[in-house]
């Protein structure tokens, strides 16, 4: 046997994460070519150039339309690699940030950060607003591993989804109880934040996701290897040279600082940390390597087309993207389990 | 070699001090009631919990010396029924942990009778069939040796929790076999948790008999499984049977 035909399986594999990489981020362009030149107001493919042909294009591309491109390209990109990361800790198919509660659990510390301690404007109140939506996250993640890892074996699934359920409710019940007792400038700012809409991207935010987010998504790709190793279960993963207790706390902080800063900035845009790995999984195959990656573009790609879609399906009004997200995402996730239950 | 010296735990579920070296070439296997340790000393065993008091050792240097990567090229862990929830292949799954040649996963892959299966995707498997791709892995990832292309295992140690819980008996037999040939032709030591005495008894070249945390004996099967000792330790009635050949024995339960 030949040098050449040992390595080739391995060459084989680098090439195919090539290519499929490739087109995803190409695709991913060519999305955000077309977003940023559709919407309300229609942009000359020359601002991509730097010309501002008409006297409002610099005003509606520099303000609006590029932090809401970053914007849903580091949302979307996040949503998906922490359900990636959250399918592969939890060695389940359908953990996702939304389903488990997570994304509530932000929502919730966000909107007691608005209500209860006044939630300042500002910098310092969006920031406040940050950290409040990561520790939301953060709790809501440790519970739900918690519970996850108590239950029996088998019975994870159902207690998983249980406990995400019960998160959701909860949550869902606190957060009227907040609206309820807020004042009226409160309950603008509310419900100006929780509808998961892209609309209010601003640069303060979106610089604040340009500096956390990167990173997180670092961790997330690092973590491949350790996630697939963690598919063989604890014990077995441990005996391959894993650190589970590290490796599974690096992922935790990780997707709670991901989630919970897209909910502080965005509110909730639910299933496309569903969506987007289960799918890809299907396309490429269960390996992390590539999954991760993969799913950190098919989720930018995902969220700037369903943002496009929100910006023009009934422009000049806007349809909030979460909505959009759900109604897809929900669908799918039932198609998912009547599949299951009837296969 | 893998030497306990007097290790022990303390913390529930605890362990007695065990002495007791696990030897290249043998197939070991851990058997006893419900709840008398025996995953406890697996995972004692792996380096999972390290001792509360004396020492284990690989090769007379302590575990907790060795990194989590050499250890991991020389003892590979089989976890119960922990098959992947994801459509794994085969052939994917089976390089997870380790970088073998593709000469030596062929020949794993054969040596496991997987190689009509290496295509497939694990979750579609037998629960025999699943049992052995983890051992396949297992092996993989050992390289105890890498300058030894002709016994890349010896010296490796493998340790399984019940691998035969969820298989029939024809899966049992063909399972036991591969260790077996595994422990002997390959040269590694492998550590077995058993339910199945009757298995220990004929597959076994060394026993370990548990009882609520201590060993009560240990040695070939012919001396540690017999009709007192296993009655004792099972709080269980039953008869020690010859075989017509005389060579091996059977255990059977009392009516």
């Amino acid at each position: 046997m030949t040098v050449a035909m040992l390595a080739d399986p391995i060459r084989r594999a680098s090439r195919r994460r090539r290519r499929v990489l490739t087109a995803l981020a190409l695709l991913l362009v060519l999305a955000l070519v077309i977003a940023a030149l559709t919407g309300a107001v229609g942009l000359s493919p020359r601002v991509l150039l730097g010309e501002m042909p008409a006297p409002m294009d610099a005003y509606v591309w520099w303000q609006l339309r590029l932090p809401r491109l970053l914007a849903a390209t580091l949302i979307g990109a996040v949503l998906a690699a922490s359900g990636t990361a959250m399918q592969g800790l939890f060695r389940n198919p359908l953990a996702d940030p939304t389903l488990l509660g997570v994304a509530s659990g932000a929502g919730l510390a966000v909107a007691v950060w608005i209500v209860l301690l006044g939630g300042m404007g500002g910098q310092f109140g969006l920031y406040g607003q940050f950290v409040a939506g990561f520790l939301g996250a953060l709790f809501i993640t440790v519970v739900v591993f918690t519970l996850g890892s108590r239950a029996p074996e088998g019975g994870s699934l159902t207690t998983l989804l249980l406990a995400g359920l019960v998160l959701n409710t909860l949550a869902g019940a606190a957060g009227g109880l907040l609206a309820f007792i807020a004042n009226d400038q409160q309950l603008r700012q509310l419900s100006l934040w929780g509808m998961g809409t892209l609309a209010h991207s601003l640069w303060p935010g979106v610089i604040a996701a340009l500096i956390v987010m990167p990173p997180t998504l670092w961790v997330l790709a690092r973590s491949s290897h350790d996630l697939d190793l963690l598919q063989l279960g604890e014990l077995t993963a441990f005996g391959a040279g894993l650190n589970v207790i590290r490796m599974r706390r690096g992922v935790v902080i990780a997707t709670a600082l991901g989630v919970g800063l897209s909910v502080a900035l965005v509110g909730i845009i639910g299933f496309i940390g569903l969506l987007v790995p289960h799918t890809l999984r299907l396309w490429l195959g269960p390996g992390h390597r590539l999954l991760m990656p993969a799913s950190m573009l098919g989720g930018a790609l995902l969220l700037v087309a369903a943002d496009t879609l929100a910006r023009t399906l009934a422009s000049p009004a806007e349809i909030p993207v979460g909505l959009l997200t759900s109604i897809v995402g929900g669908s799918y996730f039932l198609w998912l389990l009547l599949r299951r239950r009837f296969h | 070699m893998l030497r306990l010296e007097e290790a022990g735990l303390c913390t529930a579920p605890a362990l007695d001090a065990f002495s007791g070296d696990v030897v290249p070439g043998e197939l070991l296997a851990i058997v006893g009631p419900n709840g008398a340790g025996k995953t406890t000393l697996l995972t004692l065993l792996a380096g999972l919990r390290l001792p509360d008091s004396g020492r284990l050792t690989l090769d007379a240097i302590d575990l907790r010396d060795w990194t989590p990567q050499s250890l991991a090229s020389r003892r590979a862990i089989v976890a119960q029924r922990d098959v992947p929830n994801f459509a794994w292949r085969v052939r994917d799954l089976v390089t997870l942990g380790g970088t073998p040649s593709v000469a030596r996963l062929e020949r794993t892959l054969e040596s496991m009778q997987l190689t009509a299966f290496s295509e497939r995707v694990v979750t579609e498997l037998s629960g025999g069939e699943s049992q052995r791709v983890m051992i396949a892995r297992a092996l993989c990832q050992l390289a105890p040796r890498p300058e030894d292309a002709t016994r890349p295992m010896a010296g490796g140690i493998l340790l399984l929790d019940e691998p035969t819980s969820a298989l029939d008996i024809g899966q049992q037999q063909r399972l036991m076999r591969l260790l077996a040939r595994c422990a002997r032709d390959d040269g590694l030591a492998i550590v077995c948790v058993l339910h199945d005495l009757n298995l220990a008894a004929r597959y076994a070249h060394r026993v370990w008999l548990l009882k609520a945390g201590r060993r009560v004996a240990a040695g070939t099967p012919e001396n540690v499984l017999t009709a007192e000792r296993v009655a004792n330790a099972f709080d269980a009635e039953l008869t020690l049977l010859d075989t017509a050949d005389g060579g091996e024995r059977v255990l059977l339960l009392d009516r």
